[in-house]
Formats: structure tokens, C-alpha cells, sequence
């Protein structure tokens, strides 16, 4: 009677482990970095195991644009700034924001203090470098306000497409550069020059802030009460991988290095990157995940604000979604 | 879309069209060569229409030729100053600087031979060089404008003009060469008179080649940064936002600007080259 209660238990068991989890790609928005710490220690922690799931991470990169990597089925679920999701659902592609990671936006524009630029109004005439492949549409709706011409001239600025580094300004063939407060930024300082030199412009501070890292997913799939139940696992694993990255901040970033292939970041770089991402994420109002409404219709009002060349022509209808929210129970 | 449309029409489309091809094809006279290319390619775009239209191919895959022409009349402004920006700026200056710094090397080599044994190697080492290497630190060196994209295109088109400038100058033969000297012609009068213009057909194989390599180097060397004018930078940033149509009109304009770049370059050739035996009918 006992063996064939133990024969049974095992059995059991078995069974249990033998049910696959449920497979889901995520694709990033970047290399593998502090960027993305939450989704890399959830995976490392095994939130994500945890939850049935079985999460196969794609690291990005130069022109990789998470929108058409899920438009071409290469992802279930993609990080992508609000601006760039948006303008492709315009462009055909019905991506949905299923969850908000940033609170608050880390671009921002830093100027050499020897070129003159004081004020946005000293802009006029200057070389301004700026990311394209999705990246550009904040700046776009920032100098549409500013009623400056991206054409050149001395009453416009000259944009320059600029590439994943901080080359131009240290050479000064630019004014002012795109960065990062978590990342270009950084560089800039590690290549020598000091924060005195600088003027830095954060876009949350002009007013023309945009939603940046979120979750985004086709929004046939979730018409899937299935799939809407796999994504609300995945992102309360993460929400959950995320606040442990920002309480372990030094066991998070050995995560991050373990999972970076190319061997080209530097735990100090990472480091600074994860202390202020904790910045970005923190402020939400319900906790780490939630879209607020009012920030999206923000976000919406600077892109529909470029006045000659708006970056999207209509308020978007049913572009975010609180299902999966509800559905992890936030 | 499914049913009749859009399968019967194609059926028809395609066989109509291939036994047109096959009667234009039988003419001798000129009208009939040039009428076969020309049906061949109508027929290509109105296949292309028809499945992209009746099959509903999504347009951010792969837009129909009717889209293509609206974009390309639509952009009309933006695809002058792009060829401006990059045929007229990085292409031609490039190549013209790439194709004689080539020539002037193979004479160069011609006369010592302690460099041709230096350069010839180094030479191949350049042009092995990918530009995906070359243009970032072309950019570095020289800005993001036209400067750095024409300095690529000279990398790229070096070499094979040096190449193909040394084998004609070596094409000639013992006889020619005994004659010369038999007319007590020196170095440079035999080099003007009879190893440059023996040489011309391997300098115009040469300059053929480096037209289409020019254009390649300096569209992709735009990838890399730049101003935001320019085709390499229109493909790349169009691609991004998802508008195929006017990425496919940039397509369309490198198509016929290398295309006319060659056939101009052909006709010269003819003219100036008559005498060789190539162009015997």
C-alpha cells in the first residue's frame, strides 16, 4: 500500500514537471544593459520559471526597431518608446501597450558650453545631432514647437542622423547631441569632458517628454483570453524582477554582464545606468506597470503638436490597454 | 480575395504576355529589340501590381508599382535633393578622384618596379577593407558631410581602376613595342602613343565597374551618419517608419541613375575605342 502511494506521488510529480511552460520572445529596444535589468533578473531569478513561463529575451540594436521586428512576427511582446508604437500603428501595424516601465522620460539634449548654446533659443543656426530608426519623433515635435526648420539655414538648426555614440560632440562637430540621462550622458564624462562644459536640456523638463521604455503587443493577439493571461504572468514577474533590480542594484548588474554577449559594457557604466533608471521608474502611481492615462494623452498632445510635420496625424484609438493589468491583479 | 480574383486575370496576364514576348522576340529590326525589353519589363510591373493588389499583400512587405509612382511623384523635391546630395556631392567627385589616383598609380608602377612590388599589395589590402569598417572612421576624419562619403567611395574605387590600368598597360605586344623603338620612340612618347590607347578598353572596364561601386559605397557609407539629406539616409530612415513606398522610389532612382551612368559610359567607350575588335559587328 505505501509503494503504490510513493509509485503514485512520483507519478504525480512527474506529471506536473512534465507540463511545458508557455513560451513567449520579448524583444528589446537596446543591447543587453541596466536598461533592461528587470526582465534579464527575472529571468536570472526565476520569476519568470516561477510563473510557467518560458521567456527567451532578444537582445536589440542599431537599426533594430522593436515594431517591425513584431510587425514581421519575430516577438510576442516588444520594449518600445509610446512615439514609435504609436507611428507605426498608424503606419498599419496595431501594436497595443499592454504595460508602462517608465514613468518618466531619460532623453534629453546636451550642448557644449563653448558653442554658445545657453537657452533652446540659442538653437538657431546650430548643428544638432539626433537618433532616427524611431528615436526621432520627440525632438521633431520639441523643434516643430520651437518653430525652428530642420532644413539648415541660420534661421533653422542642422540636424545631423547620428549614430549609437558620443563621437560629434567630443569633436565638435556638433552642437548638441541626443543622449541618454542614463547612458550617453555618462559617456560623454567618461570620455573626459567634465560637467561644467555641458548644458543639458531633459526633455521632461521643456515640456515635450514622451513615454519611453513600455510593453507593447498586437492587438489581434489579445483578443486570446489565453495569451492575456501569459502576458499578465510576464509582466507581474517582471514588474517583480524590476523591483528587485532597484532594491539589489550590485547583484543586478553582475545579472546584466552575465547576459551581455559582446563583452562591451563595464559594471561601473552599468551601475550609474541602473541608478538612474530607479530615477525613471519610480512615480508611478499604482505600482510598476501601469499605464496612466494621463500620461499617454501627454504624450499624444507633443507628438500631435508638430505643427508642419506632426509625427502622427490623428489621436490614436485604442493604442493601450488595462487588461493585462487588471488580469495580474495590479 | 479569393475566388476568380485575382487568379484568372493573372493566368491570363502571364500567357498573353509571354507569347507577345516570344513573337517581339523574333524581329531582327531595331524596333523589335528594343520592344522586347520594354514588354518584358511592363509585363514584370503588371504582374507585381495585380498579385500585390488582388492578393493583398500588406504594403509595409512589399508596395505595388502604383504606389511607388505616386511616392515617387509625391517626393519629387525630396528625390532631387538626395540626388544632389549624394550622386551629384560624394558620387562623382569620389569616383573621379578614385578613378585617376588609380590610372596615375598604375603609370607609377609602370615606371618602377621597387613600387610595384610595394603597392599592389597595399592596394588589395584597401580595397578589402569593408566599408561598413571604412565609413565610421571616414566620418570621424572628415564630418558627416559629402567630404566623408566621397572618401569612401575613393577606398572603394582605387583599387580596381589600379588593377585594371596596370593589365592594359602590360596588354600590349613585343611587336608593337619593337616597332616603337624601331621608330626611336622614348618611354613617355610610347607610353602616349601606343600603352594608353591599347590600354583604353581595360580603363573604361574599370570605370564601368567603379560607377556601380561608387554609388553602393557612397549610399551605404551614408548608414553611418550624416546629414539628413542624402539616398542612403532616406532608405534608412524610411525603412524605420515603415514607408516602403518612398524607400522603393529611392530604389527606383538608384536603378536609373546607375543604369544611365553606365550606358553613358558605353557609349564613350564605343566612340573612343572603336578599333577594337569587341565592337565588330
Amino acid at each position: 500500500m505505501k509503494r503504490l502511494l510513493l509509485a503514485a506521488a512520483i507519478l504525480a510529480g512527474l506529471a506536473v514537471q512534465a507540463k511545458a511552460a508557455d513560451p513567449l520572445t520579448l524583444q528589446l529596444k537596446w543591447v543587453a544593459q541596466a536598461q533592461f535589468a528587470g526582465y534579464y533578473v527575472a529571468q536570472a531569478k526565476g520569476f519568470y520559471k516561477d510563473a510557467n513561463l518560458d521567456v527567451t529575451i532578444k537582445p536589440g540594436g542599431p537599426d533594430i526597431n522593436p515594431s517591425q521586428v513584431i510587425a514581421g512576427g519575430g516577438a510576442d511582446v516588444v520594449v518600445d518608446w509610446l512615439p514609435s508604437a504609436l507611428a507605426a500603428r498608424e503606419k498599419g501595424v496595431p501594436l497595443v501597450n499592454i504595460a508602462q516601465m517608465f514613468q518618466r522620460s531619460g532623453l534629453e539634449l546636451t550642448c557644449r558650453k563653448d558653442s554658445g548654446v545657453k537657452t533652446p533659443a540659442d538653437f538657431k543656426g546650430k548643428t544638432l545631432g539626433v537618433w532616427f530608426a524611431g528615436n526621432e519623433y520627440p525632438f521633431l515635435s520639441w523643434m516643430s514647437r520651437l518653430k525652428l526648420k530642420i532644413t539648415g539655414g541660420p534661421e533653422g538648426v542642422t540636424v545631423l542622423k547620428q549614430g549609437f555614440n558620443v563621437d560629434p560632440l567630443l569633436q565638435k562637430q556638433a552642437a548638441c547631441i541626443s543622449t541618454m540621462t542614463y547612458n550617453e550622458y555618462w559617456q560623454l564624462i567618461e570620455a573626459g569632458m567634465k560637467a561644467d562644459q555641458l548644458v543639458v536640456f531633459k526633455y521632461e523638463d521643456q515640456g515635450v517628454a514622451t513615454l519611453e521604455d513600455g510593453l507593447f503587443a498586437v492587438q489581434s493577439k489579445l483578443a486570446d483570453p489565453a495569451f492575456v493571461d501569459r502576458l499578465a504572468r510576464f509582466v507581474k514577474a517582471t514588474a517583480k524582477g524590476w523591483q528587485y533590480a532597484i532594491d539589489h542594484q550590485e547583484d543586478a548588474v553582475k545579472i546584466v554582464l552575465e547576459n551581455d554577449t559582446a563583452g562591451a559594457q563595464t559594471a561601473a557604466h552599468q551601475k550609474r545606468m541602473l541608478s538612474e533608471i530607479a530615477k525613471l521608474i519610480a512615480g508611478g502611481k499604482h505600482g510598476i506597470g501601469y499605464l496612466d492615462p494621463e500620461a499617454f494623452d501627454r504624450t499624444v498632445n507633443v507628438l500631435l503638436s508638430g505643427e508642419s510635420d506632426p509625427v502622427i496625424s490623428k489621436r490614436p484609438e485604442g493604442a493601450w490597454t488595462h487588461a493585462v493589468w487588471e488580469k495580474m491583479g495590479g | 480575395m479569393s475566388g476568380v480574383y485575382p487568379s484568372v486575370p493573372l493566368f491570363f496576364i502571364v500567357i498573353v504576355g509571354v507569347l507577345t514576348l516570344a513573337m517581339l522576340s523574333r524581329g531582327e529590326a531595331p524596333v523589335w529589340r528594343v520592344a522586347t525589353p520594354l514588354a518584358l519589363g511592363v509585363l514584370v510591373l503588371a504582374i507585381w501590381q495585380l498579385v500585390c493588389v488582388g492578393y493583398g499583400v500588406p504594403a509595409v512587405l512589399l508596395p505595388p508599382p502604383g504606389a511607388i509612382a505616386t511616392a515617387i511623384g509625391r517626393h519629387l523635391p525630396t528625390l532631387g535633393a538626395d540626388f544632389q546630395q549624394t550622386v551629384l556631392r560624394a558620387v562623382l567627385p569620389g569616383w573621379a578622384i578614385g578613378c585617376v589616383a588609380g590610372l596615375l598609380t598604375a603609370i607609377a608602377i609602370d615606371c618602377s618596379p621597387f613600387l610595384r612590388r610595394g603597392i599592389l599589395p597595399l592596394g588589395s589590402l584597401v580595397s578589402a577593407m569593408p566599408i561598413v569598417g571604412i565609413a565610421p572612421i571616414m566620418v570621424m576624419w572628415f564630418g558627416f558631410d559629402w567630404q566623408s562619403k566621397a572618401a569612401v567611395v575613393v577606398a572603394m574605387t582605387f583599387f580596381p581602376m589600379l588593377v585594371n590600368a596596370t593589365a592594359g598597360l602590360e596588354s600590349t605586344g613585343a611587336m608593337e613595342r619593337d616597332l616603337m623603338r624601331s621608330y626611336a620612340a622614348g618611354y613617355w612618347l610610347t607610353l602616349l602613343k601606343l600603352r594608353l590607347p591599347a590600354a583604353l578598353p581595360f580603363i573604361f572596364n574599370a570605370l564601368k565597374l567603379n560607377s556601380t561601386l561608387a554609388l553602393i559605397g557612397a549610399i551605404v557609407a551614408e548608414f553611418f551618419g550624416t546629414p539628413i539629406v542624402g539616398m542612403g539616409f532616406r532608405i534608412s530612415t524610411e525603412v524605420a517608419r515603415m514607408n516602403l513606398d518612398v524607400v522603393w522610389a529611392e530604389i527606383t532612382l538608384a536603378a536609373v541613375v546607375g543604369s544611365a551612368s553606365f550606358a553613358a559610359l558605353a557609349l564613350v567607350e564605343r566612340t573612343v575605342t572603336f578599333w577594337h575588335p569587341s565592337f565588330r559587328k
